[in-house]
């Protein structure tokens, strides 16, 4: 027996890294895979050998797609996770799935892996043609010379620009965008962030231009479908219990903690009114966890006077704001509903606000009984009000830039990921000079 | 010929490290990126090209760190003589060594307070 075909089996073997680029509709079940054991969600595509898409990715991100497709490893290939969206990705996947039962999914992405090792199917080629931006040139007759430490400007790139700091010095600045496919920002969310070093200088949200068509969301989501019908209470709090653990989860893989994440993301897929005190035991295991204190505890504070007013749900009110669209709701009279507050602002308390949120949700859902929403009534989604073409995440994006200005980028990553922005929402941002509309 | 000895030595060493060198750049260069076009390259920023090159200067803040590591070591290198005669002059020796370390650490305190070792 070859060296060969013996690794090969080895490595096909061993859970399938994969990059998930979750699109529309497709946040929640690309969250669950985590609880998959034969799949392994890498945050960079060169750690990945398949790369996932599910739901549907707009037209517009074609460009950042292929060449997103071009950074996973060889032998690579794309594979689509439908999910009900009938609008296929920018860029033609080598396998489709269209059933939505994840088992099938992990099927076929663990046969596609295999076959792939096995040499059954091949690589999928780069999409992007091999040239650099620019050749390597100076300002010389050869080529040679110029200013920067290198001379000239190395493949099109130019040298970073010269800023003071924060200590009076005058030291290189670099710009980056990040996005839109990074693994812990919600798709379609870029950055363009000023680095010194890894702290943000400067940060702002670049918005999708105008005319770019919108992507149709297919899959209908419980709080998008209270806007035209009446939802029964008891459904909807469910619902909020189960958004609010997914952005815990989301919290805890983004602070390197899968297991924990695991744990919670179990408990969301099997949610149950009967459940409140398990959601206070798990409120005491997060406290408990030092790691987690560390990685939040007084991290992207956003004081109150800036949410006021905004009607941004379990971040206004982690920041002490005393605002919730049920207070008004005819449907949750006499449910004995009290908004929950805490104070602090930071991450820790967005944290926390969630898991208390969760639990009341729970006790909610019990007492609620065949009560049902109003449409017509404002609606207080798990992100704050909701409303058509009112959105949650037009309200926060434009507190990032002030927010995220002089930290360090991974409590940057944190903080975003703290504020949970929906991926559909982001999604469907539109704005004429790419610049965020002030709400 | 026993003094051409030490010079074969170092001969050897010399022959051994070059060969050791270019092995390892060989095999680095036989797996890096063999065939990958200009866009694999790139360092992934979540699907943007960078626009300005990665090579640049930064504050190399654990700079602060090290001065105060230095001023405690060298604090040390006054404590060997220290030592020598602290039997003999006893209580106001150790009242002295107090001072001086006082000295020091109202110092760490005040560039705590002027926030020179936060970290970003």
């Amino acid at each position: 027996m070859g060296l060969r075909p013996a690794v090969e089996r080895v490595a096909a073997r061993a859970p399938v890294p994969v990059f998930a680029v979750a699109g529309a509709g497709a946040q929640a079940q690309v969250d669950d895979l985590l609880l998959q054991p034969r799949l392994h969600l890498v945050d960079s595509p060169a750690a990945a050998n398949v790369l996932l898409i599910a739901g549907s990715v707009p037209a517009h991100l074609a460009g950042e797609l292929a060449r997103l497709h071009d950074g996973v490893s060889r032998p690579r290939l794309s594979l689509w996770w439908s999910l009900g969206s009938s609008v296929a990705p920018p860029m033609p996947p080598a396998v489709e799935v269209l059933d939505a039962d994840p088992s099938v999914l992990v099927e076929a992405v663990v046969d596609t892996h295999r076959r792939l090792l096995f040499g059954e199917l091949t690589s999928s080629p780069p999409v992007l043609p091999d040239e650099e931006p620019a050749p390597w040139r100076g300002i010389g007759p050869y080529g040679q010379g110029g200013t920067g430490m290198t001379g000239g400007v190395p493949y099109g790139r130019p040298m970073a620009e010269v800023a003071p700091d924060r200590d009076g010095l005058r030291l290189d600045q670099l710009t980056v965008r990040i996005g839109p496919f990074f693994a812990r920002f919600p798709t379609g969310l870029v950055l363009e962030v000023q680095l010194q070093g890894d702290v943000v200088q400067q940060a702002h949200v670049v918005v999708a231009p105008e005319g770019e068509a919108a992507v149709e969301v297919d899959v209908p989501t419980t709080f998008r479908d209270a806007l035209n019908t009446p939802v029964p209470v008891s459904v909807l709090e469910l619902e909020r219990a189960r958004s609010h653990l997914r952005s815990i989860a989301s919290a805890l893989v983004a602070h390197q903690l899968p297991s924990l994440a695991r744990r919670v993301l179990r408990f969301a897929s099997n949610v149950h009114p009967d459940q409140s005190e398990d959601v206070q035991r798990l409120h005491r295991l997060l406290r408990r966890s030092q790691v987690l204190g560390w990685a939040t505890k007084g991290v992207g504070p956003i004081p109150s006077d800036q949410l006021e007013g905004t009607a941004t749900g379990p971040v206004a009110r982690a920041s002490g704001v005393d605002q919730d669209e049920r207070t008004t709701d005819p449907a949750y009279l006499g449910l004995g509903f009290e908004p929950i507050v805490h104070d602090g602002g930071d991450a820790r308390a967005r944290m926390a606000q969630r898991l208390a949120e969760a639990g009341q949700a729970l006790q909610l859902a019990g007492r609620a009984g065949d009560r049902h929403h109003d449409p017509e009534a404002s609606l207080e989604s798990p992100r704050g009000r909701l409303a058509v073409g009112d959105l949650p995440a037009q309200r926060l994006l434009p507190l990032l830039p002030a927010v995220l200005e002089g930290m360090e980028w991974g409590d940057a990553v944190s903080t975003v990921v703290s504020l949970d922005l929906d991926t559909d929402e982001v999604l469907a941002l539109r704005s004429p000079d790419r610049e965020l509309p002030v709400p | 010929m026993a003094a051409l000895e030490p010079l074969g030595a170092a001969l050897a060493v010399f022959v051994f490290a070059t060969i050791a060198l270019v092995a390892i750049r060989s095999a680095s260069d036989a797996t890096a990126g063999v065939g990958e076009t200009a866009p694999e390259r790139v360092p992934f920023l979540g699907g943007h090209e960078p626009d300005v090159h990665a090579w640049s200067r930064f504050h190399a803040r654990y700079y602060v760190m090290a001065l105060l590591f230095l001023a405690f070591d060298m604090e040390m290198v006054f404590m060997y003589p220290w030592a020598v005669v602290f039997v003999r002059e006893g209580g106001i020796a150790l009242a002295e060594m107090g001072m001086f370390i006082t000295i020091l650490l109202v110092g760490v305190l005040y560039a705590w307070r002027e926030r020179a070792l936060r970290w970003a």
